[in-house]
């Protein structure tokens, strides 16, 4: 049987045809790209949640402001990305929703913590 | 990667120096017995100077964006092992056609 170029790839590929080019892409590096966003939403909904229990946010308020904080961070990630997210991303929902209800229930432990004071 | 850990850390040290003062401030209302209507100015800034500076470490600390594409220039699979002692090149593979545009990836 023909094998033709054989490429010895380290990284494992999802792919299709060679037609259908957006079906193939480097899964390590989207592993990793999916890393960075995971680790810049967590961290910001801690800060939002240190923030809004600062300000004493009660309510409703207080969601209001980390849908807010969770807006400016999708923005500032896009322009991490240059606008270009298919370069990056497979899909538009993984830069703006993945880790959003997990960064919810870190953001409301720190909100609600202060409230002891 | 150390100026973003540090940049971080100073707003994470902001925040906590802003929480200090709302805290003192929220016993000294607890002294006169007035109502917690929100921190005073100066600590509404402090927050806003601490988020800025914890999100600029946020976007910068945990690393770039790799590109995804396969065909893009820094996702060669082509390349050479280190020993090439052991390979030869005198094969079947002279049977199909080269590509003259590839490049090595070091």
């Amino acid at each position: 049987m023909a094998v033709g170029h054989g490429d010895s790839s380290s990284s494992d590929k999802k792919s299709t045809d060679a037609l259908t080019d957006l079906q193939t892409f480097n899964a390590e590096n989207l592993q990793s790209n999916m890393k960075v966003i995971y680790y810049s939403r967590t961290f910001l909904s801690i800060i939002g949640g240190v923030i809004a229990g600062i300000l004493g946010f009660k309510g409703l308020i207080g969601f209001v402001f980390y849908f807010l904080v969770m807006a400016v961070t999708s923005a500032a990630l896009t322009a991490k990305a240059k606008f270009s997210i298919h370069s990056y991303f497979d899909t538009w929902n993984r830069v703006l929703l993945d880790g959003f209800f997990g960064g919810l229930m870190s953001f409301v432990l720190f909100w609600t913590y202060p409230s002891r004071f | 990667m150390g100026l973003g850990f540090t940049v971080g850390v100073i707003g994470v040290l902001i925040l906590g120096h802003a929480a200090y003062s709302t805290i003192q401030y929220r016993s000294l209302l607890k002294i006169t017995e007035e109502e917690f209507s929100g921190p005073p100015m100066e600590v509404v800034l402090e927050l806003l100077v601490g988020l800025l500076f914890c999100m600029w470490a946020a976007l910068t600390v945990p690393g770039k964006f790799l590109s995804v594409h396969p065909h893009s220039d820094e996702n060669r699979v082509v390349s050479l092992p280190e020993n090439v002692d052991f390979m030869i090149f005198n094969h079947r593979g002279r049977a199909f056609s080269s590509e003259v545009g590839l490049k090595l990836k070091h």
